[in-house]
């Protein structure tokens, strides 16, 4: 897949998803920013993953709620690599406040990191992507933009706005070559968040494990497994490339099927 | 539950969705909380009919954002009428805001009127309906929920997220016989000039699209608000109930039949 020697933003690679996506892109020659907030020792990590694959990338911290953080570390990638293929909006936040004991203020900042933050980066990243007429944007939500989650009600509701955002994003920025898709992962197996210990990628070993189809996997995810971050990777690897140039608006769920039982 | 003698609750009862329900709620014998920028003026002829069907309104215009004002509003009006039973969210604002050029303080205003009013309306009254343990909360929402509008993104996003909120809102407050349902709106009347877009034709002969020809009105829409606000939906639950007169149904926009 033609994706070697493109430049990648992925937000929120110090942990989780982001960190899979920031090593398997860099694994296929991507450079890539490892955005953090404060993950700082978890996106180190990262970067010590990717020196070790031989792969490029470099640190970069922003607070994607504020405009000014997300213009800042926008234009210090460009100005490194010389431009902006391919932006992997994934930081978002996950509070898990029951319905009742969210207030004002909670809600605003979900709103701003997980739907603001996208809006703002996809803006941010669109005057370099136009300037080549060549673009891949993709958002990170969740089977939670149609499943409720009956654990954090204002997440599910930021997920259903990147759907929109999705949409909207796709349909204006089609004619300058920029393609916008939707990646809903189901549960993903990540290790420890924000620190020195994160597995972004489950070991070998890990893989074997699940690989049994163990009868609890198999009751929760139809193909016996649970998810892992390398699993969303392959498909941004895929939406990245120039292969996928067809495809915008959409919204693909990755879920093992588990939504389907 | 029928609506007769019950607390229904309308925000921006103002606009013209808002006044078509209040007058298919008086025909039968509601109570009615009206949020009203206008502090009613705008009301004058609901407010004879209510007060001709001998029901009592109360005329408020409070900031829907804030807990404490909605939470506060409906203590003081369940000494004067009763605890709210149904809760209208009427909030439709839309404000043209491209992607490229949109700024801050309109993608948080959007977000205010049209989504976060929803969620704190839902948790003020919400707490409400569970003393009585019984209710039902309706968005008027919109298919942009669904369908891009190539014109107004900070609109389609709000509904997005208020399409979710139906969801959750439905889960949680389900247990306490709460619905909670989401109406996504089709075009009425105007709606080609409110969400002109350059980048669709989806509202190029727009009332064509609607397959018998015929755009529905507002009252058409105060129908099944009503019958959500009733027993007679009480199966219905958590559910995005698309009202379009089959206007979405079109695979693309060229293969239209001309009538």
């Amino acid at each position: 897949m033609s994706i070697a020697g493109k430049v990648a933003i992925i937000t929120g690679a110090g942990t989780g998803i982001g960190k899979g996506v920031a090593i398997e892109l860099a694994n296929r020659g991507v450079h890539v920013a490892v955005h953090y907030n404060q993950s700082d020792a978890g996106a180190l990590h990262t970067k010590e993953q990717i020196d070790e694959l031989g792969g490029s990338s470099f640190l970069v911290q922003a607070d994607v709620s504020k405009k000014t953080d997300i213009e800042r570390m926008v234009n210090s990638v460009a100005e490194k690599y010389g431009g902006i293929d391919i932006l992997v909006n994934n930081a978002a936040l996950q509070l898990n406040f029951d319905f009742f004991d969210y207030d004002e203020t909670a809600f605003d900042r979900m709103f701003n990191i997980n739907l603001k933050g996208y809006w703002q980066c996809i803006q941010a990243v669109v005057p370099y992507m136009k300037a080549k007429q060549s673009g891949r944007i993709i958002n990170m939500s969740s089977v939670h933009s149609k499943r409720p989650t009956d654990f954090d009600a204002v997440y599910a509701m930021t997920k259903g706005g990147i759907r929109m955002l999705g949409r909207e994003s796709a349909i204006e920025l089609a004619h300058y070559g920029i393609t916008v898709n939707t990646i809903e992962p189901g549960e993903i197996q990540v290790g420890k968040q924000s620190s020195r210990e994160s597995k972004p990628i489950l070991t070998e070993e890990e893989i074997q494990k699940y690989k049994r189809f163990s009868r609890t996997e198999r009751e929760k995810f139809p193909v016996g497994r649970v998810g892992r971050p390398l699993d969303v990777a392959q498909l941004v690897c895929f939406l990245a490339s120039d292969e996928s140039e067809f495809m915008t608006g959409s919204a693909i769920r990755l879920d093992g099927g588990s939504m389907l039982i | 539950m029928s609506v007769h003698n019950q607390v229904v609750f309308i925000t921006d009862a103002d606009c013209a969705s808002g006044k078509a329900i209040i007058r298919r709620f008086v025909s039968e014998g509601s109570h009615f909380i009206l949020n009203s920028e206008s502090g009613g003026l705008a009301l004058w002829e609901e407010r004879r009919l209510i007060e001709n069907s001998g029901k009592l309104a109360i005329i408020v215009n409070i900031d829907l954002c804030s807990f404490d004002e909605v939470w506060d509003m409906l203590q003081s009006t369940e000494q004067q009428i009763g605890t709210v039973s149904v809760l209208v969210h009427n909030n439709n604002v839309v404000y043209p805001s491209t992607i490229e050029s949109c700024d801050e303080a309109i993608f948080a205003k959007s977000i205010a009127i049209n989504a976060k009013s929803a969620f704190i309306c839902t948790q003020a009254a919400g707490k409400h309906m569970m003393k009585s343990q019984h209710g039902s909360i309706i968005y008027v929402s919109s298919i942009h929920a669904e369908k891009p509008t190539g014109s107004a993104f900070t609109y389609s996003i709000a509904k997005g997220a208020v399409s979710m909120l139906a969801k959750e809102a439905a889960l949680v407050l389900g247990r306490s016989s709460i619905r909670v349902n989401s109406i996504e709106r089709g075009p009425l009347e105007g709606d080609d000039v409110l969400f002109e877009s350059t980048l669709t034709p989806l509202y190029d002969h727009y009332n064509y699209k609607v397959p018998n020809a015929e755009l529905g009105t507002y009252e058409d829409l105060a129908e099944l608000v009503l019958f959500l606000a009733s027993d007679s939906s009480k199966y219905i639950n958590g559910a995005d109930i698309r009202f379009d007169g089959g206007f979405l149904l079109h695979y693309m926009n060229f293969r239209m039949k001309q009538p």
